[in-house]
């Protein structure tokens, strides 16, 4: 089985605040990039059907050359291959222009049986992206997954979405697109598949340390692959960012009483705490 | 038009605000009511504005769709478009999408135009996964989870949309969304490039973001409810829905009297941080909450409170909205989205390390002072209070 992952770099936004250039577009340079949190469940999902029922894991990348980092973060949970789309007519991107760069991507790597995308990233947030590159591959899909089962010789998908507080079991064929939910958890059932998980870890752990990670990842460009430049990077993107500005605070709604610690301080406050609580 | 690929088009010919009303077992959506709201108006002001005469359309697919269609022109709907299929029943988002692009391309009794000229959806699991393949098969642009929005002209200078000149896009959707830390909003705007229309600007609306109006009954003379065409594509259908099951609600914090929560201020020792949220929650028999940022976080945390970090466990406005009498937060700054959760609390004392947080403008008490340490102490005083009364 062939399994792609798509991944993304987000800020780290535990390193400080995040930057923006004058126009308003993030300034990526002066944040840390850490792999998006989400993405995590999606090369999870990966190694758990890896596992298994055995796969080459493809993991993808579309942005600017230090996200070769992030597909080293993302080897240390899974991944054989990996490809960072990088150019400078791909940047600027919203979700439609980069779904046009990640699809021509999969469509270089080619015979894939299962695409996995995470539900949102921590910068965009907005969950479009898997989607809208299921769309162009013309596949079926299938969000919010928690649990994911094929069928490789049937060449049959099921999953268990969860949704408004109820959970929907779904059938459907491969090859298939799915994006995972972030309440969704491996299980491995066997001794022998936990052993095989071991085996597995092992090995990306050997990918991770190795001196040529390098020749792991291949860098495609605008032209080494089946994409117009017109629905790439900014150029491609139906929408911008107009404008950045701050939430105003509205005036304070309660006159907060300030408190320091100590000890009468905070007797008095757990005075309040046990009165006002009705304890 | 060819909907099935989703080619550029030029020199489209636009109209009418569109708005996706989402419907569970067969019950408008709260979210669908708001944007109904809000689209008649902005359309109102449009028509006066721009001296037009366009429309509010609603969509409703799916069981009982006619039946709801009244509800949708009282609280605003000039035009209904209802489909029923047993294909419909439930969400499917293949079906759902060909049936609702192939609605925004045909041409009918009503319809003379090419494409709607903005489009509505709500930011729910569904509604938003609905959003972008509309939005892709229609190629054009949206924004996901906006909180307002607003027509207006906009003077925009951009490489390639205006060739680096100053240019008008007249009559465009502002769609304005709460972004990263929640202190910031970006003002996010679909504009067409030279030879490629971006049309419908289509937005997804984050439910509660607007009131749900006033039905008027008096509007029901004027509504139009019209039938949708439903024909799917080769491959709609193959994911099927062979199973549903309702789950336990999970934790509700909403009918506590107490709700202690903890943020990000736990970071330093994220397993620390939790156990001690806990123990002052069971110091004073309340329910335990997270702002989104602990959820968020990935942090490693032990074994022993690791259940403790989940999204069941959000307040806020994408979590639960809780008012009890007493509402601690503990290392929680007081963003927008988790503000709206909880400010109708009757009595809320915060503790934070950062007397400029703006946590401090809706609480009650404010205690100056690092969680690990007050917390701890707060607890010791909370047991020996309640164990005198004894
Ligand atoms: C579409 C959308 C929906 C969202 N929905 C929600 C939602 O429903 N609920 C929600 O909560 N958020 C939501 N958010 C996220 C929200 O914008 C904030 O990012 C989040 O609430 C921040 O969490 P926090 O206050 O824990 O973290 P931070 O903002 O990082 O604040 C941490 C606070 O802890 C203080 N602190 C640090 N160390 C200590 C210490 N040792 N002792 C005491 N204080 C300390 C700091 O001074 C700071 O004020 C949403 C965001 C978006 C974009
Ligand atoms: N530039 C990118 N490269 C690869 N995958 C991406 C990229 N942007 C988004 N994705 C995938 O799409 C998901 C949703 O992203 P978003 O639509 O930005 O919230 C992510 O979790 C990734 O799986």
């Amino acid at each position: 089985m062939d399994i792609a992952v798509l991944v993304k770099g987000v800020p780290d936004f535990s390193e400080g605040s995040v930057e923006f250039h004058e126009d308003n577009t993030l300034d990526r340079g002066s944040t840390e990039t850490v792999l998006n949190p989400n993405d995590h469940f999606a090369l999870e999902c990966a190694r758990e059907l890896k596992v298994k029922h055995g796969a080459t894991i493809h993991v993808v990348t579309m942005g600017p050359p230090n996200y070769k980092e992030v597909l080293h973060e993302a080897a240390e949970f899974a991944g054989d291959e990996f490809y960072l789309l990088s150019d400078g007519k791909f940047a600027g991107a919203d979700t439609w222009a980069t779904a046009h760069a990640l699809h021509a991507g999969l469509n270089e790597i080619g015979d894939l049986d299962l695409v996995i995308a995470g539900f949102k990233t921590a910068d965009g947030e907005t969950g479009h992206t898997g989607p809208q590159t299921s769309l162009m591959l013309d596949w079926p899909i299938i969000t919010h997954c928690v649990e994911v089962n094929v069928q490789p010789e049937a060449e049959t998908i099921g999953a268990r979405r969860q949704l408004y507080g109820e959970a929907e079991h779904c059938e459907g064929p491969l090859p298939c697109f799915i994006v995972m939910d972030p309440d969704y958890e491996p299980s491995f059932h066997t001794a022998s598949q936990r052993l095989r998980l071991k085996d597995i870890l092992a090995e990306q752990a050997e990918i991770v340390e190795a001196e040529d990670f390098g020749e792991h990842v291949h860098t495609w460009g605008l032209e080494d692959l089946p994409v117009d430049e017109h629905v790439v990077g900014l150029r491609g993107s139906p929408t911008i960012v107009s404008g950045v500005d701050p939430i105003p605070q509205p005036p304070a709604e309660r006159d907060a009483e300030e408190f320091g610690t100590s000890e009468e301080e905070l007797r008095e406050v757990a005075k309040l705490l046990v009165e006002k609580g009705g304890l | 038009m060819d909907y099935d690929v989703y080619e550029a088009t030029q020199d489209a010919s636009v109209g009418d605000m569109w708005v996706f009303c989402e419907s569970r077992d067969g019950q408008l959506r709260d979210v669908s009511l708001e944007m109904l709201g809000k689209a008649r108006r902005m359309m109102d002001d449009y028509n006066e504005e721009y001296d037009a005469d366009e429309n509010v359309v609603a969509l409703v697919l799916g069981q009982d769709a006619r039946g709801l269609a009244g509800e949708c022109v009282q609280h605003g709907a000039d035009v209904v478009y209802v489909a029923e299929d047993e294909q419909l029943v439930p969400f499917r988002l293949l079906p759902y999408t060909t049936v609702v692009a192939n609605a925004a391309l045909m041409r009918d009794e009503y319809k003379d135009y090419d494409k709607p000229r903005y489009f509505l959806f709500p930011a729910t699991h569904n509604g938003r996964d609905l959003s972008a393949t509309v939005a892709g098969k229609l190629d054009t642009g949206l924004a996901s989870d906006c909180d307002d929005l607003y027509i207006e002209d906009a003077e925009i200078k951009h490489p390639f949309k205006t060739e680096g000149e100053e240019t008008v896009f007249e009559r465009t959707l502002h769609m304005v969304r709460p972004d990263f830390s929640g202190f910031e909003h970006s003002t996010i705007l679909c504009l067409d490039n030279p030879h490629r229309d971006f049309h419908p600007q289509s937005a997804s609306v984050i439910p509660g973001s607007f009131p749900v109006p006033e039905p008027d009954r008096d509007r029901l003379q004027e509504g139009r409810i019209l039938q949708l065409p439903v024909k799917f594509r080769e491959g709609d259908l193959d994911v099927t829905v062979t199973e549903r099951e309702h789950l336990d609600d999970g934790v509700d914090l909403t009918d506590d009297e107490r709700v202690v929560a903890v943020g990000r201020g736990i970071g330093e020792d994220p397993t620390e941080g939790l156990e001690l949220g806990l123990e002052l929650s069971d110091a004073l028999g309340s329910g335990f909450g997270l702002s989104r940022g602990v959820i968020t976080a990935s942090y490693n945390v032990d074994g022993n409170v690791e259940s403790y970090v989940a999204e069941e466990r959000q307040i806020g406005e994408t979590g639960q909205i809780v008012e009890p009498d007493v509402y601690i937060a503990a290392g929680i700054s007081g963003a927008v989205q988790h503000k709206t959760g909880m400010d109708e609390s009757e009595f809320i004392c915060s503790i934070n390390t950062d007397p400029e947080a703006p946590i401090k403008d809706f609480s009650n008490v404010y205690i100056h002072g690092d969680l690990f340490e007050v917390v701890p102490r707060l607890i010791d005083e909370i047991e020996r209070i309640r164990e005198g009364d004894e």
